[in-house]
């Protein structure tokens, strides 16, 4: 978990793709792409939305209309400013000149930006079929693509085979010490809304020993109002509200993460608590 | 009666495709920043001002807070939920973004709309539902005042709606 925290801090301030290697195309006799891609480090300095960015990265595809790399550079802005047309023209075309490089990413944005359930699960299941190794983390580093994947299942109502994906893929990310930020309340979620307490309250307690949040005990509140322990429901709520005032609560930098809460479902539950008793 | 539901109509349409943003060449000359949006007179209310000028317009995360809404999103579902009207239509499919300019005081303009069907192609929508969604999200008075450096900014926000057979699903982000 701390080397995961370390990564989360990180990201905001580094360029999660790596910068094409252009001396290996010089290496392997591929001039084109050479060129293409010498000319598309020119964007170094310059915003990802500057019109310099941009006009770089199309003198690249100009030299070389098939180097994946300007495609998928070129359309970050676009699917940062929510312009979801002209982005899935650029990564489509990244997709397509390297597919194991970029459908991972493609599945990625589709979720984290437009909720497209069905179109991530497609690209993540596509990865997976093409590569023999793991299939790695989502752009942001907060999961593993399984854990996305198991998202967008639960997401378009196949709960079961969420809860499958998620458990398999912590136990693998336990086993390299590299637990998500919010994987245990995912499934702690889900052990909720499939009326396993006893395994909700698990792995809510794991979320509290290793990222503690104001969702976390929001839910954990839900599912001790299920199970009648009306003590420990007020508890946990008290807490979630001041977890979530202090900040500890899901982030991201451009959307709302699923099962994130606000100050007004924690205030609404902590009124009905209040009126029960 | 008939005129002035012909004339009613007729505004409709033209508020609604004059704010539509057609992705029809990916050649067009850049701005100063992908997603730009320029005043324009014509369909732009004139009163709405930015504070720091055109180029110092910023993004939304530019600040690291997140999509931050005045009282929360859970504030903006509700509202949203409430006020608009589904149209029962099998063919309404897909989505719809409203990029807009917030300015230093919280105020929103410069409204303008870009929709497509679930394969990311551009489509349009039934008037009605863009309309409803345009004339909500104009009706949001406060937008979160971003600060940086103490001073306030004017920066571009957007809500994106997923609509299934005429029903407002999701809204982002």
């Amino acid at each position: 978990m701390k080397y995961f925290n370390l990564l989360i801090l990180l990201f905001p301030f580094l360029s999660v793709f790596a910068q094409p290697n252009c001396e290996a195309y010089k290496y392997y006799g591929d001039t084109l792409k050479y060129d293409a891609c010498k000319k598309a480090m020119e964007i170094k300095g310059h915003y990802q939305f500057s019109k310099e960015y941009q006009t770089v990265l199309d003198e690249s595809l100009k030299i070389d209309p098939t180097f994946d790399y300007a495609y998928w550079a070129k359309s970050i802005a676009y699917l940062k400013s929510g312009d979801f047309v002209t982005w899935k023209k650029l990564i489509d075309k990244a997709v397509e000149y390297k597919p194991k490089e970029h459908l991972g990413y493609r599945g990625w944005c589709r979720y984290q930006f437009f909720r497209d359930y069905k179109g991530a699960i497609k690209d993540i299941e596509k990865l997976d079929s093409l590569v023999d190794y793991d299939i790695g983390q989502s752009q942001n580093g907060t999961y593993h693509l399984n854990i996305t994947k198991g998202l967008c299942y639960k997401a378009i109502g196949e709960k079961e085979k969420a809860i499958e994906i998620i458990e398999k893929q912590i136990i693998l990310n336990e086993e390299d010490n590299f637990v998500g930020a919010y994987d245990y309340l995912h499934l702690g979620v889900l052990y909720l809304e499939t009326e396993n307490f006893n395994k909700a309250i698990e792995l809510f307690e794991k979320q509290s020993k290793d990222n503690e949040l104001a969702e976390n005990q929001y839910y954990l509140a839900l599912t001790f109002k299920k199970l009648n322990k009306h003590t420990q429901y007020k508890s946990c709520l008290k807490k979630a509200k001041q977890l979530y005032i202090r900040q500890s609560r899901m982030f991201d930098s451009y959307s709302n993460p699923m099962d994130k809460i606000y100050l007004e479902n924690i205030e609404n539950e902590l009124k009905t608590a209040y009126n029960k008793t | 009666m008939k005129k002035s539901i012909l004339k009613l109509t007729l505004l409709f349409s033209i508020l609604c495709s004059c704010q539509s943003e057609k992705k029809t060449s990916e050649k067009e000359e850049y701005l100063r920043w992908v997603g730009d949006i320029e005043q324009n007179d014509q369909i732009d209310e004139t009163e709405f001002k930015v504070c720091n000028g055109d180029d110092k317009i910023l993004q939304y995360f530019n600040l690291g807070e997140g999509p931050v809404y005045s009282g929360e999103k859970s504030k903006i579902i509700n509202m949203l939920k409430s006020k608009y009207q589904p149209i029962s239509d099998k063919k309404e499919n897909g989505l719809i973004r409203i990029r807009f300019v917030v300015n230093c005081e919280g105020q929103a303009g410069r409204y303008r709309v870009l929709q497509s069907d679930y394969d990311y192609q551009e489509k349009e929508f039934e008037k009605k539902i863009v309309y409803q969604l345009l004339n909500i999200t104009k009706g949001i008075e406060n937008w979160e005042v971003f600060k940086r450096n103490e001073v306030p900014v004017d920066y571009y926000m957007y809500l994106i709606f997923k609509i299934t057979d005429g029903q407002l699903t999701e809204i982002l982000p």
